[in-house]
């Protein structure tokens, strides 16, 4: 069963993360980074950001909360059983610090129907409470049939 | 520091047997393959295997450490190519390729312990 190329260009509603000091140190120690910038208070609050900030790949974090609808989406109806995370491309922006409000959207930018599986790219874009940009991520999953 | 083209870094992290667990907690990526080793078993994986995403955190930290600022890391991009199982030990080598208007391009190779590339066509960009 070929997800339907039709799909193309579909949008998802976006979602609005509060980015949580504890989120962060929580999430920096899960991927054993120990860097001040992310759980020093006093190195964080003297450093050039002026506060604790989120490690650049907490931006899938955030970024979930808009692969998940994906995953759901009934009429896409994605086979999740045969479904891998095949790539993963993230460009960096504006640094995210504790206590940002990151407004994540995404939408599908390919499908590819192949003979063994099918590829699908989801783009997803996040920004600040100040409105500047804080990561564009592209999400390619390949769906063996 | 000056980033000049050539010019390598490295890094490398073991991964326990609970970091699936406490990377599920921390980014919500619950799926069973990651943190249910008789599943991960079944579905023929040889046990539970580590989120990519991990893996990619993991390059992403050598990165980060070797430039010194978190805010100079402008892009990072990977292909997930074999399964990290618990026990494995990644590790993590940069070369800087190319350094054009104040942007370092590094190529990062990502093997387990035998040598097997775990993340393929690992590319970064950082502030030079």
């Amino acid at each position: 069963m070929a997800i339907d190329t039709k799909f193309i260009g579909k949008t998802y509603p976006s979602y609005t993360y509060e980015v949580g000091r504890e989120k962060i140190k929580e999430y920096a120690k899960a991927i054993k980074n120990f860097d001040p910038h992310y759980l020093d208070d006093d190195f964080a609050a003297k450093s050039k950001y002026g506060a604790i900030i989120a490690p650049p790949t907490f931006a899938v974090v955030f970024g979930a909360y808009l692969i998940e609808p994906v995953f759901n989406d009934r009429d896409l109806n994605l086979n999740m059983a045969m479904l891998v995370h095949g790539e993963q491309e993230l460009e960096f922006f504006e640094v995210v610090k504790a206590g940002d409000a990151v407004t994540t959207g995404a939408k599908i930018i390919s499908i590819q129907n192949k003979e063994k599986l099918d590829v699908i790219a989801v783009e997803v874009q996040s920004r600040n409470q100040h409105g500047r940009d804080v990561c564009r991520g592209i999400y390619t999953f390949v769906v063996r049939k | 520091m000056a980033i000049e083209k050539g010019q390598t870094f490295n890094g490398s992290e073991k991964v326990d047997k609970y970091r699936p667990i406490y990377y599920a907690g921390a980014s919500g990526d619950f799926n069973p393959i990651h943190i249910d080793p008789e599943f991960g078993k079944m579905v023929g994986l040889g046990g539970a295997i580590l989120q990519g995403l991990c893996t990619l955190a993991f390059a992403s930290k050598t990165v980060t450490d070797w430039a010194g600022d978190p805010g100079k890391l402008k892009r990072l991009k990977c292909r997930f190519s074999a399964p990290v199982l618990m026990e494995d030990t990644i590790s993590v080598q940069g070369t800087v390729t190319d350094v054009q208007s104040g942007r370092a391009r590094v190529e990062l190779r990502v093997v387990n312990q035998q040598g097997v590339e775990v993340l393929q066509k690992v590319e970064a960009e950082v502030e030079a």
